[in-house]
């Protein structure tokens, strides 16, 4: 199995897949992607679809005159007059922006001292990836106890070093930052993997030529290390985004969305009020709501990217 | 004074080496409180923090006896089992169906006449249903599942997880597919294999890495999984991350002691399955992120 052989192969990926001739081979071709592409259909797409007409209807099963009824887009004229509703946006898109952000730097910094020659590499790498693969509901009960404020270790190590006495969970303006703190905990780990991966994948002579050329390593790191690094970093970037805007559980076994609504997400907003009130209808125009914020937010963010990259190119 | 060449790289190898020990810290601190906190007994968790057992606190058992023979017992014990059912099951589906689909899209040429959709279409179209927010679909699943019986079952919940998991399998095997030499299969086809023969005797065991991978990362989804349960389940089908979240928001107050022991059960497996094979997850990951 010689690398040239793989490169062919790879390289057959995007628009040189030999056309299917044998019926032997169509017949396959049709067998090996139906179950996929059936579940798909039947249990993404419909219900995708379904809850989209949910979301032109009212459907309480609160209410004795229940059934269903179509009402146009008056869920969507209740929902921009919500206040409930633009609270939970504005707590996700700070969240998603706060913890999104904060992920990438440390991520970049602790991909950057891993790409250097260490000892004990193997222990470092597995310990630093160990948090994002625990449970979520677990984590959030693991902040609630560590966050706590009188019998909580952080304000008691805070207390030691002479520190305040610092309201990570009662306070309504601190109560977020605390998620994105602890949420930065678990997902650091995969901006670290990805991006040390990504470092990893760079051509060696450019940085030897640089430093020949007696660039400094800060210049180094900013004008080739970023630049050659931004398609894995656009990447782990959007892959964390659209993970951070669907939170919800570390929310819900921390705060329960408290204090008040401080920390309460779009996710949690659409489970209550589908789950626990009952309004189906409703719910399902907050869940689409959120859709498209994420459909915005991917495609701006790819957008600005493109144009950025196209200003320094032209 | 001026430093020599060896001894700046002496002090940024000592500075790393801080750092990544800083870090090291701040990655295991919060599991070894988990795990002290789960034998303090209730009296040494309100005297406020205490940090290493036997010498500002006694270690006992009463919370990992409570936990594993107390009156919640049963519940413990089912979410466990239920957990590893679900996880395993439609995490080994995922594989299976998304291998098959992942293979036909780097050996197959598709087109699709009516949206002019080719492979990459059709994988990205695949891939685009992992990235919306769960709750979209969730509502509908509830009703759906209501109408057909399959509400806090595990035969629905697998199918509900193996759907889940199906994009992000599809679109790991995919690439370790495009990655596989075809001589194999082409001479293993010559010589009157049917495809499927090919693919199960010869693609899969050449992939198994990949498929080992992506094994794995289903089966974290799944284990981690609290939104689906949440919504789907109540007793039966119940799985440990639902059972945490429900102790721990009893309006009697979160019993810390019984709540560490709890979640120990719920992160425990997970971090056995990372340190046993952090090679294989690590290359999961860079492959689903960055190809």
């Amino acid at each position: 199995m010689s690398n040239a052989n793989v490169e062919v192969v790879r390289s057959t990926k995007a628009s040189t897949i030999p056309e299917v001739t044998s019926a032997r081979d169509r017949g396959a071709s049709i067998a090996f992607l139906t179950p996929t592409a059936l579940l798909i259909l039947l249990l993404s797409i419909f219900p995708l679809i379904f809850s989209l007409v949910l979301a032109f209807m009212s459907w309480d099963l609160s209410r004795l005159e229940g059934g269903i009824r179509f009402i146009g887009l008056k869920n969507f004229a209740t929902l921009v007059a919500d206040t409930r509703f633009w609270n939970t946006a504005r707590n996700t898109v700070f969240f998603v922006v706060g913890a999104v952000g904060v992920q990438y730097v440390l991520g970049l910094g602790l991909a950057t001292l891993l790409n250097q020659e260490i000892h004990f590499r193997r222990f470092f790498r597995v310990t630093f990836l160990i948090p994002m693969m625990l449970t979520p509901a677990a984590v959030g009960y693991v902040g609630r106890m560590l966050f706590n404020e009188s019998m909580g270790p952080i304000n008691d190590i805070i207390h030691h070093l002479g520190g305040p006495v610092i309201p990570w969970v009662s306070n309504s303006k601190m109560a977020l930052p605390s998620l994105i703190l602890l949420d930065t905990w678990e997902w650091v780990p995969f901006m670290t993997i990805v991006l040390l991966a990504g470092l990893q994948s760079l051509p060696p002579e450019v940085f030897e030529c640089a430093r020949v050329d007696g660039a400094n390593e800060w210049d180094i790191f900013r004008h080739i290390t970023l630049p050659m690094l931004a398609p894995v970093s656009i990447t782990v970037i959007l892959i964390r985004a659209l993970e951070a805007f669907k939170l919800f559980d570390i929310v819900m076994v921390m705060t329960g969305g408290g204090p008040g609504t401080a920390t309460e997400t779009v996710t949690m907003y659409a489970y209550t009020v589908g789950m626990k009130n009952g309004n189906l209808g409703y719910a399902s125009a907050i869940a689409y709501s959120l859709l498209i914020m994420v459909v915005l937010f991917s495609t701006i963010f790819l957008n600005s990217l493109r144009g950025r990259a196209a200003a320094v190119e032209g | 004074m001026r430093l020599s060449m060896r001894q700046s790289r002496k002090i940024k190898s000592v500075v790393t080496h801080i750092l990544l020990v800083l870090w090291t810290i701040i990655c295991l601190f919060p599991i070894y409180w988990v795990l002290i906190t789960s034998f303090k007994y209730p009296i040494a968790v309100f005297q406020g923090p205490k940090y290493f057992p036997w010498i500002d606190f006694t270690p006992n058992l009463d919370a990992w006896k409570f936990l594993l023979t107390g009156p919640t017992s049963a519940g413990v014990y089912r979410s466990w089992i239920n957990s590893a059912i679900l996880a395993t099951t439609s995490a080994a589906i995922a594989v299976m169906i998304g291998g098959m689909a992942g293979y036909a899209l780097t050996r197959f040429r598709y087109y699709w006449a009516a949206l002019k959709w080719k492979n990459n279409d059709i994988a990205f179209w695949i891939i685009s249903q992992r990235m919306l927010p769960a709750v979209v679909v969730i509502l509908p699943y509830m009703i759906m599942y209501r109408i057909l019986g399959l509400i806090d079952t595990r035969p629905g919940m697998i199918l509900a997880y193996t759907v889940f998991n199906l994009p992000f399998s599809v679109w790991i095997l995919r690439d370790f597919f495009a990655g596989l030499p075809v001589d194999l299969e082409e001479s293993a086809l010559i010589d009157g294999a049917s495809r499927f023969q090919a693919f199960r005797s010869i693609v899969l065991p050449l992939a198994a890495p990949g498929l080992i991978a992506t094994f794995l990362f289903c089966l974290v989804f799944t284990w981690n999984d609290y939104l689906f349960a949440l919504m789907l389940t109540f007793s039966r089908a119940a799985t440990l991350p639902m059972f945490i979240a429900g102790e721990g928001t009893q309006s009697y107050g979160p019993q810390w002691w019984y709540l560490s022991a709890l979640s120990l059960l719920s992160i425990a497996p997970m971090i056995v399955i990372t340190t046993a094979v952090e090679r294989y997850i690590t290359r999961g990951l860079v492959v689903g992120a960055i190809k």
